[in-house]
This record gives structure tokens, C-alpha cells and sequence, in this order.
């Protein structure tokens, strides 16, 4: 979760209680939520509005929360110069004592698990832990600076000046930095799809006066122009395609290179035609690879998604099947979520396929969360194949086979062969039958890992 | 509102309800220095509704306790919860102020 908020001293009391909110479910002591955890947050706010942004109107403060089982990190970034929180003086010393101010680091480190400053003092990350029961740790063994124990009791807290694991201190900035910098771009992600979003209902509007077959046009080469190139990953043999129908249905697929050698694979079908179908898609794609690279889990990143375009699927009544795999390098599991996306498989070593069942209704129509389910994979040897109704449609009609058997026949006598080719195999028996079906977008993925 | 007084015999008692902390600490500045040029002398602030207290919070607490004792005053703390006190401990804030755990200790001697 991310909250932007005006340098307002007003506004952190709220901020503070949102944030609680959002730490409800994760396994805290309710107590030190509450308390601790809602004291630090608010020192780190207000330290970053009254001397982070140093009490400028036009500045902004940025807390991010990253919440899970038993654990809660709350970065808060200001966008002042920042200062060495080693140079502030311990408060509790006789020639401090009186001094109204100078306690809002020492309370952060005080009440905190874990309180990490950027190498620039212009951000700082808070973690909150669960205790296990109360039995809690020696604070000096995990190098903090200052734990109550499970009783309440103090320990004596070293004074500031110097900070243990200075390395790790280090490498932990320089990844909340780059945080950070996600965060931002992600920010400015949002606020494109927010101008797309809004393109769409102005655009909607536009288009009902405009002449269909421009309107076909138009979000022909929208589709088109949107579908992303398969990055070339190590130890990933990926092909794509997408032919769009005349009327346009908004189908897309994406292939996202995701942090630690992993990949994300999606394809989805927007149950709509024409322009606003096009736009939907739009807006699932640069969502979905926001929070896709990201690295979150499948049903996180389609969670994510659907509070993005929830609102706007509703108001269009449009639905989205939708499939997001996520292979990692080595691994024997595929872990996915399935809105409803019908043909999904792995395509094993001996030519049989292994269906990914849907987790969930169409993303428009289903309630969340979403499920997650990982069927088994075996590098070297098996296939992913996805596609889209468009594709077995056509071939159904063509054939006296289902069209969804066809397909797959037809990948798993094929399957030691490049993926490349396996496509223009696909595509080129569907292309013969074209004629005589109503037309909606074929596409497919395969993807194969080493 | 996060700060109500009302006199006790012939102490002020302020109670802080909800939090204590830097978005509204200058509320309970304005409501206890008005107090004081109204003639009190000695203030009790009780914490028996509170839930936490910032470092601001207690920086304002620092500055009227300090205010009350120039005019010859006292400012006392009352019910402070454990957390609470925890805080105070913490700052080692305890030994600065008068710390009673009731409002009735406050106001008995």
C-alpha cells in the first residue's frame, strides 16, 4: 500500500490509522500495533513533513506498506535534503532532558523492531515484528538499539552514534531506495492509466458519433500497436501472437521478465468488442506489468489489477478471462491464477496436456481474492500453452474436432519443435479455415524454459 | 474536540481524548496557557482516554510543565496506562514529572 500525503501535520493521525487498518490481518501483537508501531509511524511522519520537507506546503511525504504474516515495513520518504540521524543527541542524557524536541528518532528505534535511515536521511523504513509469543529476542543480538522485553521492561538503549552492520544497513538502503524508485514509476504508471481511464470514458462517448468502421480501425491498430515484443530471457524459448478479427474482441498476451531470473506470463480476452474492449485491454496491460514486476504472486497481481479496472468493467459491463503464470528458473511448479481463461495447459514430455483450471470467474463478474493454484512443470520437457477462444473457435468449425483438442494434437505432435514453429503451424491450419467462421482474435502463447 | 478542562476543587483537570501527538499538539498548549492566565495553578492532565503520545506530545508536556512551575504551579500527570508509561520510562520522562496513577491520587495531596 502507498499513501501520498500533503505536508500537513493534520493529515498523519489519519494516515497512521489507515495504515493500522491494513496491518489488521498480519499476525501482530494487536498491542504494539496499536500502540508502538502507531507512535513510530507517526514519529517518522511528522519528522518527514517538519524537518524532511522541512514544513514546505508543496512538498510531499510518501509511506509505503509492505504487510505480511507476522511482519509490517512502513517506508516513509520525504523529499528534503536529508540529515544524519546518528548526530542527533541521545534526549534522555541530564542536558537534554528538557528539551521539548529531539525524541522522534529515538522513540522510532525505541519502540521499533528494526529502524533503517538511506544513505541520504531522506528516507527511513520501519519494521514491526511479531513477538512469537512474547518470547522476544535479546534486542542486541539482532543489533537494534532498544527492545522491551516480553515483561515491559527496559533495556538500556546505546546511545546514538555509531550503527551496527553498517553493510547491511547499507544494502537494505540502497534496496528501499530502489523501492522507491518502483514506486515512483509506478505512481507515474497509475497516473497514466488514470488519463487513460479517463481517454476511455471521453473516447466512449467520442466513438458512439463516429462511424464503426473507423471505430474498427482505430482499435485495430490500438491492439496492435499496444501488444509488447517477447523479451529474450536466459534460459526461455517464448513466441506470441495475436491475429486481431475485423470486429476486434481485445485479446492480449504478455510475457514479463520478473526479478530473481523468473517469468510472468499472461494472456487474457476482454469480453467486449470494438474500441472500448481495445481500451480495457489497454489498461489491464500497463496495470498488469506494474504490478507484475513487482514480483507479487499471481493472485496478488490480478487482486491488484481488479481494484484498478474493477470499476471500469463494471460500468462498461465487460468481463476479463484471464491467466497469469509465474515460472521460476529450476523449479518444478508453475504457480497461477486463472479468471475464468478456458485454454490454458501444459503441454507434457509424452504429448498429453495438463489443464490450468480456472481459480476464478471472470475477473467483472467473480468476488476476490483470487485463488492461486501451481500445477507441475518440468523444465526441458513440457510446454505452456495459452490461447484464446478465437483460435479454437476457428478451428472447430474447420474440423469436425473440437477446436480446443485440435490445438492441442496439434502442439503436442509438434512440441519438440521451436516454439516459433509451433505457432505458424497453429496459425496456419486456423488461417485456412478463416472463411468460413465469424471472426474474433486469435491468439496464442508458448513458452518452453531450460 | 481532543481536549475538554474542567475545574476540581482547586485543580484544572484536562483530559486528552484519542492521541496527544504533533497534529494537534498546540490545542492543548492554547487550552492549558489559557487556563493558566485564568488564575489555575495546578494542572492535572489526565490520560485516562488516551491512546498514544508522540514525541511531540510529550515535547508539549515539557514546555506547560515547565510554564506552570515558573508561575509557581504544578502540572501532574494522571493515569497513564502501561504502554503509556512505557513511553515515559523510555524518554526517562518519569523522573521529570509528576506521574500520580489516578486522577484521584492527582488530585488528593
Amino acid at each position: 500500500m502507498v499513501l501520498e500525503l500533503p505536508n500537513e501535520i493534520g493529515a498523519i493521525e489519519k494516515a497512521v490509522d489507515h495504515a493500522v487498518e491494513c496491518c489488521a490481518h498480519a499476525r501482530l501483537d494487536r498491542r504494539r500495533l496499536l500502540f508502538d508501531f502507531r507512535v513510530g509511524l507517526t514519529e517518522a511522519i511528522s519528522n518527514a513533513m517538519l524537518y524532511g520537507n522541512e514544513n514546505e506546503p508543496g512538498r510531499r511525504v510518501r509511506v509505503e506498506l509492505r504487510v505480511r504474516p507476522g511482519e509490517v515495513r512502513a517506508c516513509v520518504a520525504d523529499e528534503g535534503r536529508g540529515f544524519d540521524p546518528d548526530r542527533v543527541p541521545d534526549p534522555r542524557l541530564p542536558e537534554n532532558i528538557m528539551r521539548p524536541d529531539g525524541r522522534g528518532i529515538f522513540l522510532m528505534r525505541a519502540l521499533m523492531d528494526e529502524v533503517h535511515f538511506n544513505p541520504d536521511g531522506n528516507a527511513v523504513t520501519l519494521v514491526l515484528r511479531d513477538s512469537g509469543g512474547g518470547d522476544r529476542a535479546d534486542p542486541r543480538a539482532r543489533g537494534e538499539e532498544g527492545v522491551r522485553d516480553a515483561g515491559g521492561a527496559r533495556h538500556d538503549l546505546r546511545l546514538p552514534g555509531h550503527r551496527p552492520d553498517d553493510d547491511v544497513t547499507r544494502i537494505l538502503a540502497a534496496a528501499i531506495a530502489r523501492s522507491a524508485e518502483l514506486a515512483r514509476q509506478a505512481e507515474a504508471s497509475r497516473a497514466e492509466l488514470e488519463a487513460a481511464l479517463e481517454a476511455n470514458r471521453h473516447m466512449r462517448a467520442e466513438m458512439a458519433r463516429e462511424h464503426a468502421s473507423r471505430e474498427m480501425q482505430l482499435a485495430h491498430d490500438l491492439q496492435l500497436k499496444l501488444l509488447p515484443p517477447i523479451p529474450r530471457l536466459p534460459g526461455v524459448e517464448a513466441a506470441a501472437r495475436v491475429v486481431p478479427a475485423a470486429s476486434v474482441g481485445g485479446d492480449f498476451y504478455q510475457v514479463i521478465q520478473l526479478s530473481g531470473g523468473r517469468v510472468g506470463v499472461m494472456i487474457g480476452d476482454v469480453s467486449g468488442h470494438g474500441f472500448p474492449a481495445a481500451l480495457i485491454m489497454a489498461l489491464v496491460m500497463s496495470a498488469a506489468t506494474i504490478y507484475a514486476e513487482e514480483g507479487r504472486a499471481p493472485a496478488a497481481v490480478l487482486e491488484y489489477l481488479n481494484r484498478a479496472i474493477g470499476d471500469e468493467l463494471e460500468s462498461t459491463e465487460m468481463y476479463l478471462s484471464l491467466c497469469y503464470c509465474v515460472l521460476a528458473p529450476g523449479r518444478s511448479g508453475i504457480a497461477y491464477s486463472n479468471t475464468g481463461h478456458p485454454h490454458a495447459f501444459v503441454v507434457q514430455a509424452d504429448g498429453t496436456a495438463r489443464r490450468l483450471f480456472a481459480t476464478d470467474p471472470p475477473m467483472g463478474i467473480g468476488p476476490t481474492p483470487y485463488g492461486q493454484s501451481t500445477v507441475r512443470w518440468r523444465p526441458g520437457e513440457d510446454l505452456l500453452l495459452l490461447f484464446t477462444d478465437g483460435l479454437s473457435d476457428t478451428l472447430a468449425r474447420a474440423r469436425r474436432s473440437t477446436g480446443e483438442e485440435l490445438v492441442l494434437d496439434t502442439v503436442g505432435a509438434n512440441r519438440h519443435r521451436p516454439v516459433s514453429e509451433i505457432l505458424d503451424i497453429l496459425f496456419e491450419m486456423s488461417r485456412d479455415a478463416v472463411p468460413s467462421i465469424p471472426a474474433d482474435d486469435r491468439t496464442a502463447v508458448i513458452l518452453r524454459t531450460s | 474536540m481532543s481536549f475538554k478542562a474542567r475545574r476540581v476543587g482547586n485543580a484544572t483537570v484536562v483530559e486528552v481524548n484519542g492521541q496527544l501527538i504533533v497534529g494537534n499538539r498546540h490545542e492543548l498548549k492554547r487550552l492549558v496557557l489559557e487556563k493558566l492566565e485564568g488564575g489555575a495553578r495546578h494542572v492535572v492532565v489526565d490520560f485516562a482516554r488516551t491512546g498514544y503520545i508522540d514525541s511531540s506530545g510529550l515535547g508539549i508536556l515539557i514546555s506547560l510543565s515547565k510554564r506552570v512551575r515558573e508561575l509557581g504551579g504544578e502540572l501532574r500527570l494522571a493515569s497513564l496506562n502501561e504502554d503509556l508509561q512505557r513511553l515515559f520510562e523510555l524518554t526517562k520522562l518519569h523522573t521529570l514529572f509528576e506521574i500520580r496513577d489516578s486522577l484521584e491520587q492527582a488530585l488528593s495531596d
